[in-house]
């Protein structure tokens, strides 16, 4: 994909079709030590060994009603094209962590993309799913946990448009802050 | 024009061979998978270098004609061993992009 924001919400996707109720998402980023690591961890229904082998191959993805389609592959590829490593870790019942590691520098790696409305578009349609959102550069690192968000709201939802705004805008400030005020 | 009727008149080298009966009608440049599965255009010619299971995997979806790797670009060992048993049309040549459409733009 063009950006790997697309490829954070394809995998979170499947995290909401597996009926997960936590979603973390975790970029981690260094232009000194030269990576960007991309984490999603879910606590949905998991999936077997042979499930885990079936979603990267994309044979398996492609010839069934597209509910997974060819995007853990690509985002697998896309990892492994700079020299960085993909892997999915899963345990039936308990959840599933997607782990991609790209080295910066790469002259393949593709862009990280807008993953701060990537986020904010999933809070805003999956009002019922908490979302833990962490990044972290080498200068500094923010985290939005919808559940800190809820205990604040009370029975306000989180797809109410204020509230939303509130999360673009923090999301927006935060990274300016990580990124250096750039 | 035919795969088959193409691979003579530019002297393509097969990689393996799907229904080379299969008529191409368009010409298709592009490396990013995910921008070409969704771009590149049915009975097409899809030019490019990656050599990969996961082109094999768009090929199939786009439904192209066949795959032709340009700048003699390899193909992975798993990446032929799908396209046998999926039928996909897999070519090589070593011209660029560039000069390939060129070529084909005068025969299709």
């Amino acid at each position: 994909m063009r950006e790997l924001s697309l490829n954070v919400m394809d995998v979170a996707q499947n995290s909401v079709r597996a009926e997960a109720s936590l979603v973390t998402i975790t970029v981690t980023e260094s232009d000194k030590d030269d990576f960007l690591t991309i984490s999603i961890e879910d606590n949905g229904c998991g999936m077997t060994e042979e499930q885990v082998a079936s979603v990267i191959d994309p044979f398996f993805t492609t010839r069934t009603t597209r509910k997974v389609g060819l995007g853990v592959p690509l985002f697998k590829m896309s990892a492994e094209q700079t020299g960085g490593s993909f892997s999915i870790k899963s345990e039936v019942g308990r959840g599933t962590v997607t782990t991609a590691s790209y080295v910066k520098s790469h002259v393949d790696m593709t862009p990280l993309g807008d993953i701060n409305s990537t986020i904010a578009i999933l809070i805003r349609c999956n009002p019922d799913i908490d979302f833990v959102f962490v990044h972290t550069t080498d200068n500094g690192s923010f985290t939005l946990d919808t559940r800190e968000l809820r205990e604040v709201l009370g029975d306000v939802s989180l797809d109410t448009p204020d509230v939303v705004d509130w999360i673009t805008e923090f999301l927006k400030e935060q990274t300016e802050i990580i990124y250096g005020g750039v | 024009m035919t795969t088959k009727e193409i691979i003579g008149k530019l002297n393509l080298d097969t990689l393996v061979e799907g229904d080379l009966d299969r008529e191409v009608t368009s010409c298709y440049i592009g490396d990013l998978l995910s921008w070409v599965m969704g771009r590149a255009p049915e009975d097409s010619a899809w030019l490019t270098v990656m050599g990969n299971i996961n082109s094999i995997a768009v090929a199939t979806l786009a439904d192209v004609s066949c795959i032709i790797l340009v700048e003699n670009a390899a193909l992975d060992d798993d990446a032929r061993k799908k396209a046998e048993m999926h039928d996909v049309t897999i070519l090589r040549t070593e011209d660029n992009s560039y000069s390939l459409a060129l070529k084909l733009s005068e025969l299709i």
